[in-house]
């Protein structure tokens, strides 16, 4: 059969964000991916260099636009670890609180336009979307904006939590540990679901390892491996949660993860909420000068709802000499080209959306 | 804008024109023609100009059909005015479409960068006329926090026509629903068009 070569994007419904893919296809079946990538990218760690420190938190906030706090908190603790600058104890509480509720919405938006993408259940979409406002009301009642919270200061916090935040919050953590059984009642017992999900799209353990992939595709892998549990930042070591691990490898364990993480982030969330020490947790106002850095180098790895981010920071007085950041996105997206080979075409999607990648991430 | 180069009143086009008539005409003679009521009233509504004209912009108000186009951080939002809190159907909006042949709007969400200008100009050059533009958020307004940037059109009113802008970063899913409404009373001559 001759090879016939396809172009997909950089504008397609289904690819999430602009990326380009050149498949070459033998009738039905894959023979090789070719992701190009670059089409957002704006040059945000050359961006860095011309600013002050935490002039920058907008830009990081832009990187991965579907969780931007968790972006966000990765910048500032590098700056943090430069500045030799501790976080205060109730402010690291808060921090746990809203990366958690972060982190569940971030997983419902991937598993809505996932089921969208797939088998056309858009309900599920209609469902997740609406779950992710919820979500979203609590983070603009805690932080006084929807979508970019440029909240995380030096040490602490822009603001202390609204007096009734702790009642709202766990009323919607108890609405969602209701909710997340109804998700995976419908959609796991969507037979054009499993039949496109189950068996697809296989990573190996070694295969993972060797890419270098991290979070929910990484455990979905067979892999235990969490930031959060391996080398644990702020006060993540005094709570009991499990890093959700499942053996299969393929598009279905990455979506299960995916739904096993919202219960253990509900966990965690409602454990913060209920042990939140009194205090200060007000950080250090943003000022024209900022304290002289102590580290010259400083590297910080945290566990962002797509993986493992770090931040590399080089650091001057007043402005960042370098930024290097290791996007998880970018890494889980080069496993594309090894695992969509022998797959069919239409499955090219399911294992896209799987992934989920955020190319906003990717071309930085 | 895509002003194309074919010569509509040309010779060769002219005659086709006739020869299509003459075709239409001959199939048409010795049969009896029985009008569908509802175009039957249109014709009737349509035979005086500025009734048209009414008539055409009624349908085009009411039917704003946008493309599924996120470039970036406003997508999220984009999809969000899809969802379930806005209900963006009740004005006739949600009818998103793939393919740039079948829309009336696009919505450009998002930063431009230099790769994605000549993506965008060609997009926006399938659409059928007429076509409108909205610049969603800063980014596609005027650069926004990437004026500095090396890689970033500072507005993608530098390469299409914009007809609405919308100002945030993101803007929130009802400031688009705003938008819309403000586009609607431009098609339908509330606010001077261009």
């Amino acid at each position: 059969m001759p090879i016939t070569r396809i172009n997909v994007g950089p504008v397609h419904p289904s690819t999430h964000g602009v990326i380009r893919l050149v498949v070459d296809l033998d009738g039905d079946t894959i023979e090789n991916v070719e992701p190009h990538v670059g089409f957002l990218h704006r040059g945000v760690e050359k961006l860095v260099e011309t600013r002050m420190y935490m002039q920058s938190t907008p830009y990081m906030e832009k990187l991965d636009y579907v969780a931007p706090m968790s972006y966000n908190d990765a910048y500032v603790a590098a700056v943090e670890a430069a500045m030799g600058i501790p976080v205060k104890e109730r402010a690291q509480y808060i921090r746990v609180i809203l990366l958690e509720l972060q982190r569940i919405a971030s997983h419902l938006l991937s598993i809505g336009t996932l089921c969208n993408d797939i088998g056309q259940m858009f309900t599920a979409f209609m469902w997740s979307f609406k779950d992710r406002d919820i979500v979203l009301d609590l983070l603009q009642e805690a932080t006084g904006s929807r979508m970019f919270y440029v909240n995380m200061r030096l040490g602490g916090l822009h603001s202390d939590l609204p007096p009734d935040f702790e009642e709202h919050a766990l009323n919607t953590l108890d609405y969602l540990e209701k909710r997340v059984p109804q998700y995976e009642h419908y959609i796991e017992r969507n037979p054009i679901f499993t039949e496109r999900m189950k068996g697809i799209g296989v990573v190996s353990k070694e295969l993972a390892k060797n890419i270098g992939i991290t979070g929910p595709a990484l455990r979905a892998s067979g892999v235990n491996y969490d930031v959060r549990k391996n080398s644990p930042y702020y006060v993540y070591d005094k709570f009991h949660f499990n890093p959700q691990v499942l053996y299969d490898g393929d598009n279905f364990s990455r979506y299960k993860v995916k739904i096993l993480e919202i219960k253990e982030s509900i966990r965690i969330a409602r454990a913060a909420l209920k042990s939140l020490p009194e205090g200060d947790a007000l950080g250090m106002p943003v000022k024209l000068r900022s304290p002289n850095p102590k580290n010259r180098i400083s590297i910080v790895s945290r566990e962002l709802p797509r993986g493992e981010c770090l931040m590399y920071l080089v650091a001057d007085p007043q402005r960042p000499y370098r930024l290097s950041i290791r996007s998880p996105c970018f890494i889980n997206l080069a496993a594309i080209s090894h695992i969509a080979k022998g797959e069919r075409f239409a499955d090219l999607f399911g294992i896209l959306g799987s992934l989920d990648i955020i190319m906003g991430c990717i071309d930085r | 804008m895509a002003e194309d180069n074919i010569d509509h009143e040309s010779k060769e086009f002219a005659d086709a024109k006739e020869e299509m008539d003459a075709l239409v005409y001959e199939s048409l003679k010795g049969r009896e023609v029985k009008p569908n009521a509802i175009f039957a009233k249109l014709s009737d509504l349509t035979r005086s100009m500025p009734i048209r004209k009414k008539v055409i912009n009624w349908s085009r108000v009411n039917s704003l059909w946008p493309l599924q186009f996120g470039l970036a951080c406003c997508a999220i939002e984009l999809m969000d005015f899809g969802s379930a809190r806005i209900d963006a159907e009740r004005k006739g909006y949600l009818l998103f479409r793939g393919t740039p042949r079948q829309c009336d709007v696009m919505i450009i969400a998002g930063w431009v960068t230099k790769a994605m200008v000549p993506e965008i100009k060609r997009l926006y050059e399938q659409m059928a006329e007429p076509k409108y533009v909205i610049a969603f958020g800063e980014c596609a307004t005027c650069g926004g926090p990437w004026w500095e940037s090396y890689n970033i059109m500072k507005g993608i009113d530098q390469a299409i026509k914009v007809d609405v802008y919308v100002a945030g970063c993101p803007p929130r899913p009802e400031n688009l629903f705003a938008a819309l409404m403000k586009l609607q009373k431009k098609i339908g001559g509330s606010i001077e068009s261009r």
